[in-house]
């Protein structure tokens, strides 16, 4: 009895299932494969750039401890801990120089204000007189300022 | 009598354990955090600088910065990462403050014996302490030519391999600002590269 074409094909069908996968690779096959694999990427990264990346990427790590590294840091942090005097009295300087120099501004302002006050108050009391009273004094008292130390040297014994 | 044989101690408790001890008063358990990571931090300095006081410095300072912030540290993300970008920023740091002070040029690193192009070919086997020497010479040569910024991003992206995310992460920039560093620095890489080639050239005409 002769068959139909529809079930000479799937008698092939059924036959092709059954025979088993080889799956044996040729001798060295990966190897061939990488060696294809190389000359490829080699030609991807023929630029100097890119050579020169692959290069530096591919240099083994240097991960060597120098001997006792971390006892010396371990030191290092015992001295951070340890107060320092003189380091704290520093800090606290240089701290104190903002204060210092606010409170140095305000007893300007105020010492300039109140001198202000002085002068008009005598300046109402009697203008021409006191004016020249107080331009007098000032000059004096500059002229004493400037020369003290002059004043000074002649009692050298 | 039988020997006892000692076993290094391992110590199992994680870094944040650690990191809360030591804010806790127990200085002395810094010492295993610095165990862990001080062979990791070496190998990274020594891809910044090629000059071994160098970077012992900046390894020590690091562990100091990383001791006087630990209180400063919240335990939001992981150890390993907040370590990383202290450390990263530290790099950065040094190499601002080398910069005033180059050493080597490229000339220094022609050698006579092989042509540039050649010794990019021949990557240095791991027990061949000269060639690899050379080789990292090389490296830093190259490298020293280019801006800290472009260094740094080279470094992690290129060298280490990270992500940009990771780099973002680590650096404190954006990632659209690391990919723009990252591009910058290629071509910055790729004129040293080229000044490198056409110096060579010249000498050897």
């Amino acid at each position: 009895m002769a068959m139909t074409a529809n079930e000479i094909e799937k008698k092939l069908l059924k036959l092709a299932k059954s025979v088993q996968n080889d799956k044996r690779a040729p001798v060295n096959f990966s190897a061939r494969v990488m060696a294809r694999v190389r000359e490829q990427h080699a030609l991807e990264t023929s630029s100097a750039d890119e050579r020169f990346l692959k290069f530096a990427r591919n240099l083994p790590g240097n991960e060597h401890v120098p001997y006792a590294f971390e006892k010396r840091i371990m030191a290092c942090i015992r001295e951070l801990l340890t107060p320092d005097p003189l380091a704290f009295w520093s800090r606290m300087l240089w701290r104190a120089v903002a204060p210092c120099f606010g409170v140095m501004i305000l007893a300007a302002l105020f010492s300039t204000k109140e001198s202000t006050g002085a002068f008009i108050d005598q300046a109402t009391f009697d203008p021409a007189e006191t004016m020249t009273e107080t331009v007098d004094s000032e000059s004096t008292d500059f002229e004493t300022v400037m020369l003290a130390s002059f004043d000074d040297l002649e009692n050298t014994w | 009598m039988l020997a006892t044989e000692i076993s290094p101690k391992t110590d199992v408790r994680t870094d944040e354990e650690l990191v809360g001890i030591v804010v806790g008063g127990e200085v002395d358990c810094f010492e295993e955090l610095i165990n862990r990571y001080q062979s990791r931090v070496f190998g990274m300095a020594r891809k910044y600088f090629r000059n071994e006081s160098d970077v012992e410095d900046v390894v020590q300072t690091i562990f100091t910065k990383t001791f006087q912030k630990l209180d400063s540290y919240k335990g939001t993300a992981p150890f390993e990462h907040w370590f990383m970008r202290i450390s990263v920023n530290s790099f950065y740091d040094a190499l601002r403050r080398k910069r005033n002070r180059p050493e080597h040029t490229i000339s220094d690193t022609i050698f006579d014996d092989e042509s540039w192009q050649d010794r990019l070919g021949n990557i240095p086997e791991a027990s061949d302490r000269e060639e690899q020497e050379q080789a990292r010479e090389l490296v830093h040569t190259v490298l020293d030519q280019v801006s800290d910024r472009a260094r740094i991003v080279l470094t992690l992206q290129e060298l280490e391999g990270r992500t940009i995310k990771e780099i973002a992460e680590i650096t404190g920039w954006s990632e659209s600002l690391v990919k723009v560093q990252a591009f910058r620095a290629r071509k910055e890489m790729r004129a040293a590269v080229e000044r490198f080639l056409s110096r060579e050239k010249r000498i050897v005409t």
